[in-house]
């Protein structure tokens, strides 16, 4: 392959040279300066984080299962109560004179329909509120991956470093291109923060 | 009275897929069926008989917008609405869906009247 010419006129054979000695240097650095020790403790510590971060993931998501089962019981339930109120209210209007002489037994099965409907939109948010697994996992993901990046590198680094061995082949570092959830959007003008700014940046733009 | 049809939900979290699934049924879409990421939800739009994708954006294999782009150059799914319901929440992600030909974008987290709200601006425009 024939060198190419960078645009300040050197070569791309002298840059990797230059690039080459700038690595050993720092490698030598680390070395002296204590850190390539340090540096392999934090290492060896990543497979940890990363397993930690799984079980996170794997526990919030059984909880979150849980918590669905207990809500599509529960709106059964509530479903069964507030049909069975509105039976009786019927039952109660087609007696003669009984929705007259105790108007509160009409107003108590109405109550019930009421408080069942009232209980299932609940049930409704509390099913809703699950889908912090998903955003969470999304986020955990994210970070088990940076971690598995990082340590890579920092392998690689290492292997460099040992006084006899293989160099390691360092692997860039490509960026996501997809974010998941923003889990700071203070500051930032190149995210939306609620359903709103989705709808007004859609039809700003004719959609 | 909702227009019956066979919803599709595509998202890699089957707990995202559950929530969906259930609101979609207490709107009054009770025929769903799911898929995990864009591949096998090709391959069953391809060989089965849906109405409308609701799906996430970043999956595995085939996130979302690869999906969106397969749908609409299939001209027998690119009729098939696409209301993409995600975490991405940036404005260049926002307007890469709108051009790309989804009927809806929806930012987790979402309410139930976020859902049908947008299920039926989609519907009126299809004329249903």
């Amino acid at each position: 392959m024939e060198p190419v010419e960078t645009p300040t006129g050197q070569s791309s054979d002298q840059m990797f040279q230059q690039l080459g000695a700038i690595t050993r240097q720092l490698h030598e650095a680390l070395k002296e300066l204590g850190y390539a020790d340090q540096l392999k403790g934090s290492v060896e510590q990543l497979p940890d984080a990363q397993s930690r971060l799984s079980y996170i993931a794997r526990l919030t998501g059984e909880a979150a299962d849980k918590v669905l089962n207990h809500v599509d019981g529960a709106k059964t339930e509530q479903a069964f109560i507030a049909e069975r109120g509105r039976l009786l209210e019927g039952t109660i209007s087609r007696v003669p004179g009984l929705a007259k002489a105790m108007p509160e037994l009409l107003q108590w099965s109405h109550d019930v329909v009421t408080h069942a409907e009232q209980t299932d939109n609940r049930l409704t948010e509390i099913m809703l509120a699950q889908d912090f697994h998903d955003l969470t996992g999304q986020v955990i993901q994210r970070v088990v991956q940076l971690a598995g990046t990082i340590e890579e590198q920092l392998l690689a680094l290492l292997l460099q470093s040992a006084p006899s061995g293989t160099p390691g082949q360092d692997k860039a570092y490509v960026a996501h291109a997809l974010e998941g959830p923003v889990v700071n959007a203070e500051g930032r003008t190149d995210v939306v923060t609620d359903q709103k700014d989705v709808d007004d940046l859609l039809a700003s733009l004719g959609f | 009275m909702a227009t019956p049809m066979k919803f599709l939900i595509v998202d890699d979290f089957s707990t995202m897929r559950r929530i969906v699934r259930n609101l979609l049924k207490e709107i009054g879409h009770a025929d769903t069926d799911e898929a995990e990421d864009g591949v096998e939800a090709l391959n069953k739009l391809r060989n089965g008989n849906y109405g409308f994708v609701v799906s996430d954006i970043n999956m595995p294999n085939m996130n979302g917008f690869q999906l969106l782009a397969e749908i609409k150059k299939d001209d027998a799914l690119k009729h098939l609405p696409v209301l993409m319901v995600t975490a991405e929440a940036r404005k260049e992600d926002i307007v890469q869906a709108a051009q790309g030909g989804a009927a809806g974008y929806i930012v987790k987290p979402f309410t139930k009247a976020t859902l049908e709200d947008k299920l039926a601006n989609i519907f009126k425009k299809m004329g249903l």
